[in-house]
């Protein structure tokens, strides 16, 4: 496995020179430019081109690509140029925030999914499946705008006092819940539709499997059959699915709760990046994207390996 | 547990006790710099107010606006040429207790600081917004940047006379400058601070004014009261009082005590109107303004505005002109709407302005974009501005179709000669409506359709480099005054202001600059309005832009808070002589 691991990081060393030579081109020639609006209401070309110096927008792509590269290496990115805070703290602040704000939902909304993707697999072709099929489906149409709103609109007409309309706070385990209970919820009511669709489709095709006919001719029970022999050889999928919603879940967070419960999450910081064109904070943004995508896939190759024998050498 | 252990990381505990008074402030935009010399925003400038101390302000209730001494003792002594201010600040003033200082304890507020404040915002390591309001002004200040910034070089511009007392030399009059010094820009931060923390001093404050910053995030900024704040006793005749207009808000139960009133100081920074409306109903904010989607339920009626009665036991409500301006300047240098290389075509190009002006219904805008609450004007300069002409002619805002159609007829102005208009807008829902709204208006007046052409940009930083670049045939924007002066309108159209600076438009007239500069070294006075308005009226008879509208801002706030909220001027300077009627509905 170690040396599986390794082969796998010295391919994904290469692809990461090209996830960050890319975002870094697609930024220096096509991101946005915050020049002007660093500079107030009346800028004069000279205080133009020397804010332009002073930034090193004016330098060479390479000569600004293998700063960059040193940055990246010495984990050091900068300074916002909006808010003038350390970039590395400001990502690792915003990103603890985002975990605990939509970790929750995130467990909660892959659980409930599978069981209900189970159980309409269970009833294929009959109420239980027709009834869990169509409200995912439902589920999925709606936007997430409108049941954030719907949400806020009931908590403030509603006259409880339970749960905030928006804020967050960390001071007690409490406090935690009672802020992070609705955006929870939020995140599953749009999430799950999506999830069950996914696990339903591969659970139904596990189901169907010559060897789940000859485990109930042998007399296998219904849970047995589904937990025992069904889920695991379904687990690929499902790893995929769970595995590749983290990277979103890192680095962009979830960018309309944080804005509607008001939430100091990362990405709020990625969009207030991009508005506001803070080419420090995008830039590792998008670099800690790819990052986290590429040992991601390293790690749902190991993941493979150990769920599917068959994968393993020799397999 | 994974959620228990990103707990710890989420920062510090911000609960207050129950028996604080807690003001929470809701704002419609987020601010990410506490730096003053970053204060571009009406966002920032309201934090920074509450935790800096600027030399003046404006008075809390006077209307129109009027400055007050703040960390100055009394109003500027000017000389009789006008070229000197002389400043006294209050003794015994401190700076917060910070690490910066030597022992940690806030040292006090001297005039060396104040010339320091000013000093570096035009040294480029500071990357000011606000350097251009002394730009040229302060003897030897412009120089001093171009020999490389060096504090230890004084500047002879700025004469600290002795701890307390400040003299400014400027190099012409320069009438605006006390104003200039009741803006956020001029806050007087300690250099020790600005050189311990470098970037990142624009997250840790060290002021003296009436709170301190306890957490900022991208939600909300916290501060609480600094309990070192100077004891001065509110005179409300003197804060400009008037029982007939503020009884109904309660502040008169402020007269004699002493400000700040409340523990805490909560900045809630809510873009989502929705949200904001919905923790506002619900009392987990004290101050909005209405969102335009709820102003038809939050309103009985617009004319006069009039809160809508259920929400009447609960909020308090009045309405104010925004102190600022939306416009769509002509760029006078391009090929098809300016100013025109000969005088045929500047003649042609001159009634293809005015009779995209004469198409353009303000009113049908007003109606669709501000809910009928704005205020449309001829001109440039704002009814909420002293200087405004009441009797000035209103046949510049309204639409005569037939006029339009006549002057692109007369001027041989159709389908094929027409140029294309391309309309730059920063990528939005509500942009883009505006942006149909205007072709629909320039159809009306045989503008073919195709020739109104749409211009997206990602954000809103990219459209100002092409405002700035001179790509576009029309510039259409907003100003927010900087202080209630008109000449801070009228500079926008001055010649040397010419892109990359503040006259987007490039609108070059000799005799206008002339007047400009004339009336821009005058103390206020009938000849100088004179002079404003001689101004304004060209603008109008050049037809060098489609003017203009003031929103008028809906301001709502909780009945437990005792307050006459302000959005404009006053710049959050209010926030200290707001209390909390029963601090246990917090």
């Amino acid at each position: 496995m170690i040396g599986f691991l390794l082969r796998r990081g010295v391919g994904a060393l290469s692809l990461m020179v090209g996830v960050t030579l890319l975002s870094f081109c697609l930024l220096v020639y096509f991101g946005p430019d915050q020049t002007y609006s660093l500079l107030g209401k009346n800028p004069s070309a000279e205080q133009i081109a020397a804010l332009r110096l002073q930034l090193g927008l004016d330098s060479g792509f390479f000569e600004r690509y293998w700063h960059f590269i040193g940055q990246l290496f010495s984990l050091d990115l900068g300074y916002s140029w909006s808010s003038g805070e350390r970039v590395v703290p400001l990502l690792l602040r915003s990103a603890s925030v985002s975990l605990a704000l939509l970790l929750p939902g995130f467990i909660l909304g892959h659980l409930l999914a599978l069981a209900l993707a189970m159980v309409a697999a269970r009833f294929q072709g009959a109420w239980p499946d027709r009834l869990i099929s169509t409200v995912s489906m439902a589920g999925m149409s709606i936007s997430t705008v409108v049941v954030i709103i719907a949400l806020q609109a009931w908590l403030s007409s509603s006259g409880q006092t339970w749960f905030p309309v928006r804020g967050f706070s960390a001071d007690s385990l409490g406090e935690y819940l009672r802020h992070v209970a609705m955006p929870t919820l939020a995140l599953m009511l749009v999430s799950i539709g999506y999830h069950v669709r996914i696990y339903r489709a591969v659970l139904c095709r596990e189901v169907n499997q010559d060897y789940v006919r000859t485990a109930r001719a042998y007399g296998a029970g219904t849970l047995a059959i589904m937990f025992r022999h069904v889920l695991p050889n379904s687990l690929l999928p499902i790893i995929t699915r769970v595995l590749f919603s983290i990277p979103v879940l890192l680095v962009s967070g979830s960018l309309l709760l944080e804005a509607y419960f008001g939430v100091p999450g990362i990405g709020k910081v990625s969009f207030d990046a991009i508005t506001n064109g803070d080419q420090p904070v995008l830039l590792a943004v998008v670099t800690l994207s790819g990052v986290a995508l590429v040992l991601i896939q390293m790690f749902a190759d190991a993941l493979y390996r150990l769920a599917d024998p068959r994968l393993r050498p020799g397999g | 547990m994974i959620c228990l252990a990103l707990l710890c990381g989420c920062g510090e505990k911000t609960a207050p006790p129950p028996s604080d008074k807690v003001y929470r402030h809701a704002m419609d935009q987020a601010t990410v710099n506490l730096d003053p010399a970053s204060a571009a925003t009406i966002y920032s400038t309201f934090v920074v107010n509450n935790l800096y101390d600027t030399l003046f302000m404006y008075k809390y209730l006077q209307r129109p606006y009027e400055l007050k001494p703040n960390l100055a003792l009394a109003m500027p002594e000017v000389s009789n040429d006008g070229l000197t201010y002389t400043i006294r600040l209050r003794p015994q003033v401190h700076f917060i207790d910070s690490e910066v200082f030597a022992d940690g304890k806030g040292r006090e507020v001297t005039a060396a600081d104040v010339a320091y404040s000013l000093q570096r915002h035009f040294d480029p390591k500071t990357q000011s917004q606000g350097a251009w309001l002394w730009q040229g002004r302060i003897r030897g200040l412009d120089q001093w940047a171009a020999d490389g910034a060096d504090y230890a070089q004084s500047v002879a511009g700025l004469e600290v006379v002795d701890e307390y007392t400040l003299k400014i030399h400027l190099t012409r009059p320069y009438p605006q400058l006390t104003y200039t010094l009741a803006n956020a820009f001029s806050a007087v931060v300690p250099q020790e601070a600005v050189d311990y923390f470098g970037p990142e001093f624009s997250r840790n404050p060290v002021g003296s004014g009436p709170f301190k910053l306890e957490s900022f995030d991208t939600s909300k900024a916290v501060l609480v009261v600094n309990t070192r704040f100077r004891k001065l006793a509110v005179d409300l005749e003197a804060e400009g009082y008037n029982p007939a207009m503020h009884d109904g808000s309660g502040v008169a139960a402020i007269e004699g005590r002493t400000p700040p009133f409340i523990d805490r100081l909560e900045f809630h920074f809510v873009p989502e109107s929705s949200a904001r409306w919905a923790a506002f109903r619900r009392g987990e904010l004290d101050f909005t303004l209405a969102p335009n989607e709820v102003l038809d339920l939050a309103l009985e009626s617009t004319s006069p505005p009039e809160l809508a009665a259920d929400l009447k036991a609960d909020f308090h409500m009045r309405v104010a002109i925004e102190p600022a301006v939306l416009f769509n300047v002509f760029n006078m240098d391009h090929a098809g709407f300016g100013r025109g290389a000969d005088p045929a075509q500047a003649q042609r190009q001159h009634a293809l302005r005015c009779a995209i002006i004469a198409g353009f219904d303000w009113q049908a805008h007003n109606e669709r974009f501000y809910y009928g609450l704005g205020e449309v004007f001829p001109g440039v300069i704002p009814p909420d501005v002293a200087e405004f002409d009441p009797e000035m002619s209103t046949a510049s805002i309204e639409r005569d179709v037939d006029k339009a159609k006549r002057l692109l007829a007369d001027n041989g102005w159709n389908d094929q000669t027409l140029p294309t208009l391309q309309f730059g807008v920063p990528s939005s829902v509500t942009q883009r409506n505006i942006f149909e709204q205007f072709r629909s208006f320039m159809m009306d007046i045989g503008y073919p359709r195709d020739k109104i052409v749409l211009k997206q940009y990602a954000t809103f930083g990219d459209l100002n480099r092409a405002w700035k670049r001179s790509e576009l045939p029309l510039v259409n924007k907003g100003w927010g005054l900087d202080y209630p002066d008109a000449e801070n309108l009228l500079q926008l159209f001055y010649g040397p202001n010419r892109t990359p600076g503040s006259n987007d438009g490039n609108y070059q007239d000799d005799q206008y600059d002339q007047w400009y500069e004339q009336a821009s070294v005058m103390q206020p006075g009938p000849q100088r309005t004179e002079l404003y308005r001689r101004m304004n009226q060209q603008l109008v008879d050049d037809c060098a832009a489609i003017t203009g509208l003031s929103r008028t801002q809906v301001l709502m706030w909780n009945r437990r808070a005792i307050a006459y909220p302000d959005r404009a001027m006053v710049g959050g300077h209010y926030l200290r002589y707001v209390d909390i009627v029963d601090p246990s509905d917090s």
